[in-house]
């Protein structure tokens, strides 16, 4: 028990350093909200959220997160919609930590929109 | 500034076992609504504990309570350790350098730590008690300090998300 706690401890004194490494739900800027336009280069429909890379338009590398995929596909974004290939239009909010990365509002993918929230 | 996870936790992530969590439609929502359930059971039956050791719920005789009460929160804490796991495995890189879920391992640590130190020096002092009768300080000390530990552990869980 001790050495469980000694090693806990250890564990979170040593990763202090990396406490922006990641960041939640609060650390996007909703102020500015951005609108990354092009093709997938990938897609991970995975939980909790589904995630793409997309080419915007700036010719910028995005980290697109979406919504959980319950939910997308409850909506109609199932996997064959953000599939690789296909150009997406995604209106959201960028990361004030993570370089390129942006949390989607909604999506407009073969000219219909799906909201994510 | 991007740091990377120790390499176990990066290979936990990696794992199928994760993968299969995150593929899932349905395991991660499971894992996640089980979780938060559980800890609705798991923190009526710490109260009522707790709020005993405090002195309140004074008509009730203090051991049975707690011999029968603890058998919730038991079962209760084994269905979030299981759930528990699952999400963890499902981001485990990105979780284990968060602040928040650090501090709520330290805190879980100490709230398992309490309740062996009641086991050992506190339960014998309450377990005959009749109902009424005042609980000893230690009691009282260990139910206040489980309850805040408790409590403290859910908040940081929930903000785990914020950070």
């Amino acid at each position: 028990m001790i050495r469980t706690i000694a090693s806990l401890a250890s564990l979170a004194l040593l990763s202090g350093g990396a406490a922006l490494a990641h960041h939640g739900w609060g650390s996007y800027d909703a102020a500015h909200p951005v609108t990354v336009a092009g093709p997938i280069l990938s897609s991970k429909y995975e939980n909790p959220h589904a995630t793409l890379t997309v080419r915007g338009s700036d010719s910028k590398v995005w980290t697109v997160t979406l919504a959980p995929t319950s939910r997308m596909s409850t909506r109609g974004a199932n996997d064959k919609i953000v599939a690789v290939g296909k150009n997406v239009s995604a209106f959201g909010y960028p990361s004030t930590v993570e370089k390129d990365e942006m949390r989607a509002e909604r999506i407009t993918v073969d000219g219909k929109t799906y909201e994510m929230r | 500034m991007e740091h990377e996870a120790p390499a176990i936790f990066v290979a936990l992530e990696q794992s199928g076992f994760a993968a299969a969590i995150r593929q899932s439609g349905w395991l991660y929502p499971l894992a996640n609504v089980g979780h938060i359930v559980a800890l609705v059971v798991f923190a009526g039956a710490v109260t009522a504990m707790d709020v005993r050791l405090l002195g309140g719920l004074a008509a009730t005789n203090p051991g049975r309570l707690i011999g029968q009460a603890r058998w919730v929160a038991i079962l209760a804490f084994a269905v979030m350790v299981v759930t528990g796991a699952m999400l963890f495995a499902a981001e485990a890189s990105h979780l284990v350098v968060n602040p928040m879920l650090q501090l709520k391992a330290v805190l879980l640590v100490a709230g398992l730590l309490n309740i062996a130190m009641f086991e050992l020096w506190g339960k014998q002092a309450v377990v005959g008690f009749a109902p009424a009768a005042p609980t000893p300080k230690r009691a009282k000390v260990a139910g206040g300090l489980s309850l805040a530990m408790w409590l403290a552990v859910a908040a940081c869980g929930r903000s785990i998300a914020y950070f």
